[in-house]
């Protein structure tokens, strides 16, 4: 019973935490169109689009911006909790409305290429880290210092130049021509292969990092001594440890992966998340991108809280010292 | 001479770190004399789309810019970004987590709650959204930047002062009642800089990477000619599609050394900093 109850503590110390940083991101989100030189109607509602005067006065009654700073912010949380993120005069709808139509495909092909990057990740890591001292492995440490220290959309650019339209292998824009599965995975082999390469190098030298600094512990010795094999060392002692810093340092990198993905979205123009941020920083959407911004904050930090939620489930040591 | 160079070993770290530091050296060079090295004027133009030939080494753009001038001149901005954005995340993250180390308390409790608070908003939406309300400048670019990165050095230095800070150098320079801003000055930073700079060295590479992604949404300054706004044009103006290699693969190439000389540097005091603590 102590164990979970000082775990749960932990996660509710988090979750304090995810909650202030969500609360500086709203801020941050509502200060800035409003302390922005310029009319403040024009800047939440994008600029670029013609709006009577009359439409403009409507807006800035409905969006109180005549009332004072604490009396818009609290206007601005209820609208948020309605899930109203405004109206994109661009895009005539909701924006809560093009997003949930958008998000879904974004998280389906980053969940693809996370799923695979991490298993390819760790075992090459672990397998490098391992055996350190071989040429394998410190050709695949090179190459995933390359791969991770390479901005992915120019990952990206190259491999279209290459396969799109020098070898024409792969189509070069969308999600899919027909709406059919085999069309879909077309269209998306490409840049999920991307994704999971710039993931899996990223994982690669983390897990080989700290494969190495476990490997000279006293257990693995312990263990070699009483006869069990080199491989099984590897899988059964030493990979489970080093898994746990992992999940923390992946959970916090999500962020950074997230926009990544956003980037390579633009380049092979699916119509995602990333794409919809492109064409509203063109357009000056700002209802759009604001909206965006929001979704991928939220996105992260749920990635982080099960992370937690899994490093406390795998690591018994958070469970009694939280 | 950099700190710490001296121990430069190459019989233990091989020849890459040398090579690194001959990459940085060069790109500096062409970073501080721009006008001596290009081969054009900077705002000369040719015939738009040109191969290259003799003339034009790496051939010339839509606007018909040489592209050799355009890559020399954008390596002063990129590597300004990178620095600058670098040193200044450097100096918060540095003061920020000796403070937090050195006093403990509340005042790390609060700066730690700050720290782990920052560090879940995601940097690039967030350096994104800013700029398409901002339109950056340099400067302005510089300091999101800087602003955005420093927690992780933050992290990094608190664990390290702490687990110094008891260390008897410092407990005898507190008896004998020195102020705690010459003991953190003559005492801490000496000792911590092994700490701080491969995180330096990484932040440079983050921010560079960062003004390369903003530059390609066509979010950093439009007068300035980045490595990252040339890709950026490749990319809009039919350099990809026409596959012209001289265009965009000179761009990327110097983007992909520069970060990789600055991350290797990094990595090689990492891996010092890891030996001496297992010895």
């Amino acid at each position: 019973m102590r164990p979970f109850l000082q775990g749960s503590i932990f996660l509710f110390r988090k979750l304090i935490r995810y909650s202030c940083s969500f609360g500086i991101i709203v801020l941050l989100v509502f200060l800035l169109p409003r302390m922005m030189p310029g009319d403040p109607v024009a800047n939440l509602v994008g600029e670029d689009i013609y709006l009577t005067d009359e439409t403009k006065e409507t807006l800035r009654a409905a969006l109180g911006l005549d009332s004072p700073l604490h009396e818009q912010f609290v206007l601005y949380s209820i609208h948020l909790l309605h899930l109203d993120l405004g109206y994109s005069y661009h895009m005539h709808g909701a924006v809560s409305d093009i997003l949930a139509d958008r998000a879904g495909w974004t998280l389906l092909y980053i969940g693809i290429s996370i799923i695979i990057g991490t298993c390819t990740g760790i075992y090459l890591g672990a397998r490098a880290g391992f055996e350190h001292e071989t040429w394998w492995s410190s050709l695949i440490s090179s190459l995933a210092l390359i791969i991770s220290s390479t901005p992915p959309y120019l990952l990206s650019l190259i491999a279209m130049v290459i396969f799109v339209y020098h070898l024409g292998w792969f189509p070069f824009k969308g999600f899919y021509d027909t709406f059919h599965i085999l069309s879909i995975i077309h269209h998306l082999t490409l840049p999920v292969l991307i994704l999971s390469v710039f993931y899996a190098a990223r994982n690669v030298l983390i897990m080989r990092g700290t494969v190495l600094s476990e490997k000279i512990q006293l257990y693995p010795l312990f263990a070699r001594s009483l006869g069990i094999p080199e491989r099984r060392i590897l899988i059964r002692h030493i990979r489970k440890n080093a898994i746990i810093p992992l999940i923390a340092l992946i959970a916090l990198d999500f962020g950074f992966l997230f926009s990544g993905a956003l980037f390579i979205e633009i380049v092979f123009s699916l119509n995602g998340m990333g794409s919809l941020m492109y064409d509203a920083i063109l357009n000056r959407d700002y209802p759009v991108l604001t909206g965006t911004f929001l979704v991928i904050a939220i996105f992260v930090i749920c990635a982080n809280f099960i992370a937690d939620i899994l490093s406390l489930a795998l690591d018994p040591r958070t469970r009694s010292h939280p | 001479m950099i700190p710490g160079l001296s121990n430069l070993n190459f019989r233990r770290h091989g020849y890459v770190p040398l090579l690194c530091i001959i990459v940085l050296t060069l790109l500096l060079i062409i970073a501080l004399f721009p006008e001596q090295i290009a081969p054009y004027a900077q705002n000369k133009r040719f015939l738009p789309y040109m191969d290259p030939d003799n003339a034009h080494l790496l051939g010339t753009d839509d606007m018909g810019y040489d592209i050799l001038t355009l890559l020399v001149y954008a390596t002063r901005i990129s590597l300004t970004i990178g620095f600058f954005a670098g040193g200044l995340s450097l100096l918060i993250g540095t003061a920020t987590g000796i403070l937090s180390g050195y006093l403990r308390g509340w005042v790390d409790d609060m700066i730690m709650g700050i720290t782990d608070i920052t560090l879940i908003i995601p940097k690039i939406p967030a350096i994104i959204l800013i700029a398409a309300y901002v339109r950056p400048g340099i400067w302005i670019l510089i300091l999101v930047l800087g602003l955005l990165s420093w927690e992780t050095t933050a992290r990094v230095v608190r664990a390290k002062t702490m687990q110094i800070s008891n260390a008897g150098f410092i407990m005898s320079a507190r008896c004998l009642g020195f102020p705690s801003r010459s003991i953190i000055i003559q005492e801490i930073i000496p000792v911590i800089y092994p700490v701080i700079l491969p995180k330096f060295m990484l932040t440079i590479a983050g921010a560079m990477i960062s003004e390369a992604s903003l530059s390609f949404l066509g979010l950093s300054d439009p007068m300035m000619e980045s490595w990252g706004k040339m890709i950026s044009d490749a990319f809009t103006h039919g350099g990809f599609i026409r596959e012209m290699w001289w265009w965009f693969l000179p761009p990327t190439l110097c983007i992909c050394i520069s970060v990789l000389a600055v991350t290797r540097l990094g990595m090689m005091y990492e891996t010092d900093e890891q030996e001496i603590v297992s010895e």
